[in-house]
C-alpha cells in the first residue's frame, strides 16, 4: 500500500517534473510557431490593412522585438493568468478556449464512457470464449475499427446514419431553433440538465450522439485488447482456482475474482485515453461541424494565429500530464501491491 | 542450416500456420510491399491510365471494369491515382517508424547503460515530447515547415519517436543487469561493441513487435496529415485525396470511400501482423496458448 506520506511525496516530485515539462513544451512551441511565419502582422492585419495598422499590432504583440524579449512578455503575461487577446477576433483568447474546451470535454467525456463499457465487455466476452471463434470474431471487430481512419469512419457515419438513414442530425452541438441554457459548467448537456431545460437536453443528446459513439468505435480497441489480455491473466491465477476449489459460484468467481482484477489496467489506460482523445478529435469535431477546441486550434495553425496556438498547446499539455498523473494515482489506490515513489 | 535461419523458419511457420487472422496479416503485408515495390521501382509501370492525366469528359464515372474505382471530379482514374499513391503509404510509414525506432534504441540504450545524469537528461527531454498533443504538434510542425510529403514525415517523426525511447530503456535496463554484460564490462569491451552485440539483440524483438503495429498507426497519421491538407493534393497520397474529393463524398461517395479504404485495409493487415506477433511474445498470454496445444494433442 501507498501510504499518504509517499503519495504526497510522489505528486510532489511529479508536479516538479510536469513543470519541467510544460516549459520544455512552451519553448518547443514557441520556436516552432515563430518560425512558422516571418511577417505575421500582415497576415491578421488582413490584406488591405494600412501600414499604420500593421505597425499597431506589431508593437501590441511586441513582434518588432527580438525573441528571447518576445519569449519574456509571452511567460510574463501567462504567469499573470493573462492569455492576451485573438489578433483575428479580438476577443480574449481565455474567453475563446474557455467556450470550446467544454464542448470538446463533451465529446470525450462520452465518447470515453462508451469505450470503457464497450471495450470491457468485448475484453471479458473474449477473455472467457479464449481461442474460440468469438474471440478471434472480437479480435477482428477491434483490430478492423483501430485500423480505421478517423476521416473514413465518421464519413461513413454521417453518410450512413445521418444523410441516407437520416437517424440524427449531421452536425451541430444542439438544434439552432432552441436557446441555449445558461452556461455554468460550460458542457451543452450538463448545464441544460442543470437549468431542467429538457428540449435543450434532449437536442443536446441527439446531437452528441453520433460523433460520440464514432469517436468511441473508433478507439475502443486497445482496452478490449488490455482488458482481454489482463482478464486471462486473472482467470489462470492461483486464486481464482483456490476460489473454484472452495466452491464459490462460477458467477461470483468471474465477478469478484476475474473481472475485478482484470479492471485495474483498464481504469489506467482509460485515464491516459483521456488526454489522447482530447487533442485527438481534430478530424471528428471537423466533419460533424463540432465547435471544439481542435478545431479551434487548427484555425489557429492555418492562419499562423499563434498568440492562441501557444495557449491551446499548453492547455493540452496539461490535460495529458493530468491524465497520466491521475492514472498513476489511480493504479496504486486500486493495486495495493504497487507502491508509489517506492522502490523503483 | 544455421541455427538463426532455423529459428526464422520456425517463426515464420508460427505466423503462417498457428493463426489465421496473422496469416492474413502476414500475407496482406507481404502483398502490399511487393505491390509498393513495384510500382515504386518501375516508376508507376502498373497503373492502368496516368493518374494525373485529366479527363473532364469522364468525369466523377461510378466504379466499372474500365476504371475499377471509377474517376473524380476531373476524370482522374482513382484506381491509377491509389497505385500510385502505395509506395508513398507503404514507404513513409515505414521510414517513420524504422527512424523513430533507431533513434530509441540508441538513446533508450544509453540511458539504460551510463545511467546518472545522462539517464536523467534524456528522461527529461522525452518527458517533454510525450507530453505533447501528438496530432496538433504534427499539424503545427507540418504547417510551419511547409505542405510537402517530407515535411509531414518530419513532423510525424518529430512527435513519433519517444515511446520507443521509453520502451527500449525498459529492454535495455533488464539486459543490462545481466551477468554477460557485467563479464564483459569487466573484459574491457567498449560501449558500441555491447551495444550492438549486448543490448540490440536483446531488445529488438520486442521494439520489432511494437513497430509491426506502428507502422499502421504511422500511416493513419500521415494521411490524417493530408486530409487535413498538409500535403499538397497533387502528390498522391490516400488522405489529401481523400480531402480532395470535398463536398462531392456527398453525391459520389466512391471518390473518397474507396481511397479511404485502402489505407483501411493497409492499416489493416500491419494490425493483424503485429497484434498476432504480440501475443506470441506477450508472456502473460503465451504459455496459455502453448497449454491449449498440449491439451488438444
Amino acid at each position: 500500500m501507498t501510504t499518504p506520506r509517499e503519495l504526497s511525496l510522489f505528486l510532489f516530485k511529479r508536479v516538479v517534473s510536469s513543470i519541467f515539462a510544460l516549459i520544455g513544451v512552451f519553448v518547443i512551441v514557441f520556436l516552432v510557431s515563430h518560425a512558422l511565419s516571418p511577417d505575421p502582422a500582415r497576415l491578421w492585419a488582413g490584406p488591405k490593412a494600412k501600414p499604420s495598422t500593421i505597425y499597431a499590432i506589431e508593437v501590441r504583440y511586441h513582434l518588432n522585438q527580438p525573441y528571447p524579449i518576445q519569449f519574456y512578455y509571452f511567460i510574463k503575461d501567462y504567469l499573470t493568468g493573462n492569455f492576451g487577446i485573438d489578433p483575428l477576433t479580438g476577443k480574449p483568447i481565455a474567453a475563446e478556449i474557455g467556450y470550446y474546451l467544454p464542448n470538446t470535454l463533451e465529446l470525450v467525456l462520452a465518447s470515453l464512457v462508451i469505450i470503457v463499457v464497450l471495450g470491457v465487455f468485448l475484453g471479458y466476452v473474449s477473455a472467457v470464449n479464449f481461442g474460440g471463434y468469438r474471440d478471434a470474431a472480437i479480435r477482428v471487430f477491434y483490430l478492423a475499427s483501430w485500423a480505421t481512419p478517423t476521416y473514413l469512419g465518421a464519413m461513413l457515419a454521417v453518410l450512413g446514419f445521418a444523410t441516407y438513414l437520416k437517424l440524427f442530425p449531421s452536425g451541430g452541438m444542439y438544434s439552432p431553433t432552441l436557446t441555449p441554457p445558461p452556461r455554468v459548467t460550460g458542457i451543452f448537456v450538463l448545464d441544460s440538465l442543470l437549468s431542467g431545460n429538457w428540449a435543450d437536453f434532449s437536442s443536446g443528446i441527439y446531437h452528441l450522439a453520433l460523433p460520440a459513439l464514432t469517436l468511441a468505435f473508433l478507439n475502443f480497441g486497445i482496452i478490449t485488447r488490455v482488458a482481454r489480455s489482463s482478464i486471462l491473466e486473472a482467470r489462470w491465477s492461483p486464486h481464482v482456482k483456490s476460489a473454484a476449489a472452495k466452491g464459490l459460484p462460477t458467477r461470483t468467481i468471474r465477478v469478484r475474482h476475474i473481472l475485478r482484477n482484470g479492471l485495474i489496467d483498464v481504469n489506467t489506460l482509460g485515464a491516459v485515453m483521456f488526454g489522447w482523445l482530447l487533442s485527438g478529435t481534430v478530424v471528428v469535431e471537423q466533419i460533424f461541424g463540432w465547435p471544439g477546441i481542435g478545431q479551434f486550434a487548427y484555425s489557429a495553425i492555418a492562419a499562423d494565429n499563434y498568440p492562441v496556438l501557444i495557449p491551446v498547446v499548453l492547455v493540452f499539455t496539461v490535460g495529458v500530464i493530468i491524465a497520466n498523473l491521475v492514472a498513476d494515482v489511480l493504479y496504486s489506490v486500486l493495486d495495493p501491491r504497487i507502491r508509489l515513489g517506492g522502490g523503483r | 542450416m544455421s541455427r538463426r535461419s532455423e529459428g526464422a523458419v520456425k517463426l515464420l511457420k508460427e505466423l503462417l500456420f498457428e493463426n489465421k487472422l496473422t496469416a492474413v496479416g502476414l500475407v496482406g503485408v507481404i502483398g502490399f510491399l511487393v505491390l509498393a515495390l513495384v510500382e515504386g521501382v518501375s516508376l508507376g509501370r502498373l497503373t492502368p491510365y496516368n493518374p494525373s492525366a485529366i479527363n473532364l469528359m469522364e468525369a466523377n464515372l461510378p466504379p466499372s471494369p474500365a476504371h475499377l474505382f471509377g474517376t473524380n471530379f476531373e476524370g482522374q482514374d482513382i484506381f491509377s491515382r491509389v497505385l500510385a499513391a502505395i509506395p508513398i503509404d507503404m514507404g513513409l510509414p515505414i521510414i517513420i517508424v524504422a527512424l523513430s525506432a533507431l533513434i530509441g534504441l540508441l538513446l533508450g540504450s544509453i540511458a539504460a547503460y551510463f545511467r546518472g545524469v545522462l539517464d536523467e537528461a534524456i528522461a527529461r527531454v522525452t518527458d517533454v515530447f510525450l507530453a505533447f498533443p501528438g496530432i496538433i504538434m504534427a499539424l503545427a510542425v507540418a504547417a510551419t515547415l511547409g505542405p510537402s510529403l517530407i515535411n509531414a514525415t518530419l513532423a510525424i517523426l518529430f512527435v513519433w519517436w519517444p515511446p520507443y525511447v521509453r520502451l527500449v530503456r525498459g529492454r535495455a535496463l533488464e539486459v543490462v543487469s545481466q551477468d554477460f554484460i557485467s563479464a564483459s564490462k569487466a573484459l574491457n569491451t567498449r560501449f558500441p561493441y555491447i551495444l550492438w552485440r549486448g543490448i540490440i539483440p536483446n531488445v529488438l524483438p520486442s521494439v520489432l513487435v511494437y513497430a509491426t503495429m506502428d507502422v499502421g498507426t504511422a500511416l493513419l497519421s500521415l494521411s490524417t496529415l493530408g486530409y487535413l491538407g498538409l500535403i499538397p493534393p497533387t502528390r498522391p497520397e490516400l488522405g489529401s485525396m481523400v480531402a480532395s474529393i470535398g463536398l462531392n463524398l456527398y453525391t459520389y461517395p466512391w471518390e473518397a470511400l474507396l481511397p479511404a479504404f485502402v489505407v483501411f485495409l493497409i492499416v489493416l493487415c500491419f494490425s493483424l501482423l503485429g497484434d498476432g506477433l504480440r501475443e506470441m511474445l506477450d508472456v502473460k498470454v503465451r504459455p496459455h496458448i502453448l497449454i491449449r496445444e498440449k491439451v488438444e494433442e
